[in-house]
């Protein structure tokens, strides 16, 4: 039986406004605490990630359960909202933790790792980002763009890896987040279409 | 089912994603080989690193001090017994039973050990306010009003003897109080050399603002260092014990490529993760330079003899 309450494009638009909501609600619980700096950064940074991985996970998924392939359109919105996220973290860090200080921004990422990852993460996914539109298929042309896209395999993992160097004991959360990751990287390994 | 010819991925593509997904695998490794890496590189550096000494570091003026607003004193905390988050100490359910509350004062160190009833402690002594920075090891700070006793008065009437090296201070440890009384194995513990815990400046805190402790801020009873980072200020203390050896505190215990002993501020030494050369004033936007020994090091660099000794800043 299908039932179909709403049509996809319907769907699509609910999406974006339901995460565009998240983030200012994010953004508006971060005012109001103690450290907006902070807040800020972990809640973008948080579920930037899980926006990634979920954009990552419908392909699979999709093989496995008919609604998912039918709402395969939302792959890409939830991608993009990744990286919105993702930008407005990268945003936190440079204009309210740093404010601008590009020496003290360049003192702190020299050799360390952990910001070094999440650096390349952003810097991979802005391209990806840039084409997730019909301009950028068209310009590319599908198999391009399928190759440029692949980025996101090596994007995400920093992410990840960057997300789990972030916490001080509690590594539970990107320790389960990066076994999905992994689970998914080896289903992608061995499957085509 | 029919797939269009133009979705099929083309083996060169397919290819290329298995290089890119090995990649990504790789990079998720990084993190398990960074810490390895580290852990090789520490064996060999181990005590002694060739590291400025202090008197060469570029004096900083401490500025003026401006009280952090109670209300960010109370909400930003740092407390895992209950919960991980900064804003879990203060939603949690206020569970802890701060009266009665007795201190367990003894050790091998103490010629009259005695168990103190908190209203007795706080009754004993002048009660003194104290405007510290608080530093901590995460990098951000604030400005605590503090009142408290001097711990030496506490010290001084346990009548220390020659054994007396050391500190040991023990946080309650009841699951029946603290909702994530478990997260380190045990109960939370701190320690001082005995010269660290007569400083002037060392304080048991029992309120901020005038205002009794509330359980976040480590209630009834709790340590201030300021010239160390923050855990070292440990919290809700229920014994104090003298004693001959450096005790083990918990961050040694759980991380001790990052935690040690001494945990001097110094912004000359970067914490493997992140620097310490800057702080970021909770309330405030952007950075401020970190002090060496928080701004305290005309009261304490002299507890500290060899200033090369990077054992004494982590």
């Amino acid at each position: 039986m299908t039932i179909t309450v709403l049509p996809l494009s319907s769907r699509k638009h609910l999406l974006n406004i339901a995460l565009c909501l998240a983030l200012m609600w994010g953004i508006y619980d971060a005012l109001m605490g103690p450290d907006l700096v902070s807040d800020l950064r972990s809640f973008t940074g948080r579920y930037g990630a899980y926006l990634l991985l979920v954009s990552l996970l419908f392909t699979p998924l999709s093989q496995r359960w008919l609604w998912v392939k039918r709402h395969l359109a939302l792959r890409r919105n939830i991608g993009v909202w990744g990286f919105i996220y993702a930008s407005v973290h990268v945003i936190v860090w440079i204009a309210l933790e740093f404010a601008f200080d590009w020496q003290l921004m360049v003192d702190e990422i020299g050799g360390n790792l952990f910001i070094l990852l999440g650096i390349l993460a952003f810097v991979l996914l802005v391209p990806l980002a840039a084409t997730s539109n019909r301009w950028g298929l068209k310009k590319l042309g599908y198999r391009s763009w399928q190759s440029l896209h692949s980025l996101t395999y090596i994007a995400i993992a920093a992410v990840m890896a960057h997300f789990f160097m972030a916490q001080k004991s509690d590594v539970l959360e990107p320790l389960l987040l990066g076994c999905v990751l992994v689970a998914v990287l080896l289903w992608r390994y061995r499957h085509a279409h | 089912m029919l797939i269009k010819s133009s979705e099929i991925t083309s083996e060169m593509v397919f290819n290329k994603r298995r290089r890119l997904i090995a990649a990504g695998l790789a990079v998720l490794a990084l993190p398990a080989v960074d810490k390895g890496y580290a852990l090789l590189l520490q064996k060999q550096e181990q005590a002694k690193q060739p590291f400025p000494p202090l008197a060469s570091m570029p004096e900083l003026i401490p500025e003026v001090l401006e009280p952090t607003p109670l209300n960010i004193i109370t909400n930003y905390n740092n407390y895992y017994e209950f919960g991980y988050g900064k804003d879990d100490p203060s939603k949690a359910t206020k569970s802890l039973i701060t009266s009665p509350w007795t201190v367990d004062i003894g050790g091998v160190g103490a010629d009259k050990p005695g168990l103190y009833d908190i209203a007795d402690i706080k009754g004993e002594y002048a009660i003194e306010n104290h405007v510290y920075r608080f530093r901590c090891v995460e990098a951000w700070s604030m400005v605590i009003p503090w009142n408290g006793i001097k711990l030496a008065d506490i010290i001084r009437a346990a009548q220390p003897n020659s054994k007396a090296k050391f500190v040991r201070f023990t946080t309650l440890n009841d699951a029946q109080q603290m909702p994530n009384a478990g997260w380190s194995g045990g109960a939370y513990v701190e320690g001082l050399t005995i010269a660290e815990a007569m400083n002037p400046l060392t304080l048991m805190a029992t309120g901020i603002y005038d205002k009794t402790l509330e359980q976040q801020n480590g209630a009834p009873i709790r340590l201030v260092v300021p010239w160390k980072y923050g855990f070292k200020s440990i919290k809700s203390i229920v014994k104090i014990e003298l004693v001959e050896h450096m005790p083990q505190n918990t961050w040694w215990k759980q991380n001790d490529r990052e935690y040690g002993f001494y945990a001097n501020v110094n912004p000359r030494f970067d914490h493997p993760r992140w620097t310490q050369a800057t702080e970021r004033v909770i309330g405030q936007l952007g950075r401020k330079p970190t002090l060496l020994f928080n701004g305290y090091g005309d009261q304490v660099a002299h507890l500290y003899p060899d200033p090369g000794n990077r054992l004494y800043f982590y």
